[in-house]
């Protein structure tokens, strides 16, 4: 009876859902990677070569923000995500991503706060090098998302040559970083006692996270990318151990087993997985009123799958809802404008900002 | 004969030479599990091994062929030409295309390491121990006269090798294995997942061992048995398609080829056997 009504309940939203129509703002974006809104008609985007930049969305005029430092594009690597302090509208302030060399010369995940003020960066400051050093820029991560107390969460990627440090608390690879605007450490963070862990780690045992929100309930969600397999979405709190890469439901993409575990004590399931991966980029948990039916829940775009997948957490169950496939586009990130629109990011050199909109 | 040994041989060090490296991966990877406090036990060992012998050297297989291919010319040329030659001439060689296909890998295609064991300098090493193992072999092959019976035994092997990936599949992974069957195994009745596990299992692990016995006895029955299994579940796919019903799939396609391929080896025996009693009669 309890499928059934599940089944009937997919089959009336899936019918609903179908409709929606979808008008392409932006195109030409050069592996664009991350958007902000700044008012309903005006966002910020980086671009990963180390553009950032604001659109106008009524006239699609688009204006280059000067001073932005230098990044390290490749890979998977540049000018990653930009987020808007919370105080934004008082203090006109921004955080950014961005993979660069270290002092050794190696590749890292940076970030950055600056003043935008008339089109140019300025008091731009490093906030965070995570010492995380390696060969080439990929699995960097470079999500950032507030707390409500106003410290940021940076996700820090394991560096692919680096997974088994993800289990370790002396470095930041596959890390959950949690520090204050200016970089210094909130003293509640949960490994500051700890001998040998550094201090700004909020929680570990993570891979190459692409998403992580927030909640208006403050609670913490993130996914992550597996390898073959074992796409992940996890409720993130401090100190816990998310497994990777002792446990996980992937394989390399080598073909080899990487771990032949999926669970172990002191070590958190996830809340989901994907098997086989869809490669999920971005995510938003929708809170606005445009579009009804996917109030309250979790949007999270993906690249191989292609399409948006609709979460929603029943108890402990997830039922899942493929939305917007008919783009056939790799999607890269979703935002949700101030007054609750929807607009899409596609991936690549010739990226697109779509915005969606209901039939009727 | 002689021609076509040359390129049976570099498949069959390649093959050999795969075997010696996927264990290098898996058992790093299984001491840095250990040392993560993970319950590593007896079975973890074989289930990693095991699955990364098939699937991480079937991945790995075509690179060292073309490693090889390359190598073993060059060399070629440099016993030919110079007054350099040998086993370990060719052993070098192979050393050398395993390290520069490594290097190569990482360096212009994905800039990271795919391969966990080759992270680290011992795991190099051992790498191109196992490339050095690999062009010894093939001079070996080589450097005396082969019997067509040396292409059977690297074809049996060959087939055992691919089978031995869903053998391993049915024993320790059953429920992706199924998956890959196109039907969900924990949906299935209990009594449905005991029929099917038992039944899949022995049918993967008795084909790999009816190969590896023809490898070894080249008696061409232990072949044609592999044939009977194989082209029986390929028309009994298509009755149960056409007859009872049952949803179209292609499988019977590969299955003919499973079946067709022992099939033409125990042919191929039979018939040298004849032309061998004949030229003596």
């Amino acid at each position: 009876m309890k499928t059934k009504v599940i089944l009937s309940i997919l089959f009336f939203s899936s019918t609903v859902l179908s409709d929606y129509k979808y008008e392409t703002i932006l195109d030409n974006l050069d592996d664009a990677w991350s958007i902000v809104f700044l008012s309903e008609d005006k966002v910020l985007y980086t671009e990963m070569p180390g553009k950032l930049k604001i659109a106008t969305l009524s006239d699609k005029s688009i204006t280059n923000i000067n001073n932005v430092p230098s990044v390290q594009y490749g890979g998977q690597g540049g000018l990653s995500e930009v987020v808007l302090d919370p105080e934004f509208k008082s203090n006109n302030m921004i955080y950014f991503s961005y993979s660069a060399k270290d002092a050794n010369g190696k590749s890292t995940l940076f970030l950055s706060s600056a003043e935008l003020k008339e089109n140019s960066l300025i008091n731009s400051k490093i906030i965070f090098e995570a010492k995380a050093p390696r060969r080439s820029p990929v699995h960097l991560a470079a999500k950032i998302a507030f707390l409500d107390d106003g410290t940021i969460l940076l996700a820090s990627g394991d560096g692919f040559d680096h997974r088994e440090q993800a289990q370790t608390l002396d470095n930041h690879f596959g890390k959950i970083i949690r520090i204050n605007k200016d970089g210094s450490i909130p003293l509640d963070n949960p490994f500051l006692d700890t001998k040998n862990a550094l201090p700004e780690i909020y929680s570990y045992g993570h891979r190459n996270m692409q998403g992580l929100v927030v909640t208006s309930s403050g609670d913490v969600y993130e996914h992550e990318h597996g390898p073959r397999g074992g796409d992940e979405m996890n409720l993130v709190e401090p100190a816990l151990n998310y497994g990777w890469p002792a446990i996980t439901y992937g394989i390399d993409y080598s073909g080899a087993i990487i771990s032949p575990f999926t669970e172990k004590n002191g070590m958190e399931q996830p809340l989901l997985h994907w098997t086989p991966s869809i490669a999920p980029s971005d995510m938003i948990y929708y809170e606005g009123d445009i579009y009804p039916e996917l109030k309250d829940t979790f949007l999270v775009t993906a690249l191989v799958s292609k399409d948006v997948k609709k979460v929603t957490f029943i108890d402990k169950n997830n039922i899942q809802e493929s939305l917007f496939s008919e783009l056939n586009s790799r999607l890269r990130n979703i935002q949700s404008s101030p007054s609750g629109v929807i607009y899409l990011l596609t991936d690549g050199p010739k990226g697109k900002l779509i915005k969606v909109l209901p039939k009727e | 004969m002689n021609i076509a040994k040359y390129p049976f041989a570099i498949l069959s060090a390649a093959l050999f030479t795969v075997m010696l490296i996927t264990p290098i991966s898996s058992i790093s990877n299984l001491i840095w599990l250990a040392s993560a406090d993970m319950p590593v036990g007896f079975i973890t060992w074989i289930e990693v091994i095991l699955f990364d012998f098939q699937r991480l050297g079937i991945a790995l297989y075509a690179v060292v062929i073309i490693g090889f291919g390359i190598a073993f010319s060059v060399a070629g040329l440099i016993s030919k030409y110079s007054s350099y030659s040998g086993k370990y001439l060719f052993a070098v060689a192979g050393a050398v295309a395993i390290g520069m296909a490594l290097f190569l890998m990482v360096e212009l295609l994905f800039q990271t390491q795919l391969l966990g064991g080759n992270r680290s300098i011992i795991g190099k090493i051992l790498h191109c121990v196992a490339g050095f193992l690999g062009g010894y072999f093939f001079y070996s092959l080589v450097s005396v006269q082969r019997s067509y019976t040396f292409i059977i035994r690297f074809l049996g092997i060959l087939y055992a090798y691919l089978v031995l990936g869903s053998a391993l599949g049915w024993i320790f992974t059953p429920i992706s294995a199924a998956a890959d069957f196109g039907f969900v195994l924990n949906e299935l009745s209990q009594a449905a997942q005991n029929a099917l596990l038992r039944d899949f299992t022995s049918f993967f692990v008795a084909t790999f061992l009816f190969m590896v016995l023809g490898v070894i006895t080249l008696n061409p029955i232990w072949f044609f048995s592999v044939a009977i299994i194989y082209i029986g579940a390929a028309i009994f796919n298509l009755i149960a398609i056409y007859v009872h019903g049952t949803s179209y799939n292609q499988i019977f396609i590969f299955e003919f080829i499973l079946g067709g391929w022992p099939a033409i080896l125990g042919l191929t025996i039979i018939l040298n056997n004849d032309r061998t009693k004949n030229k003596f009669l």
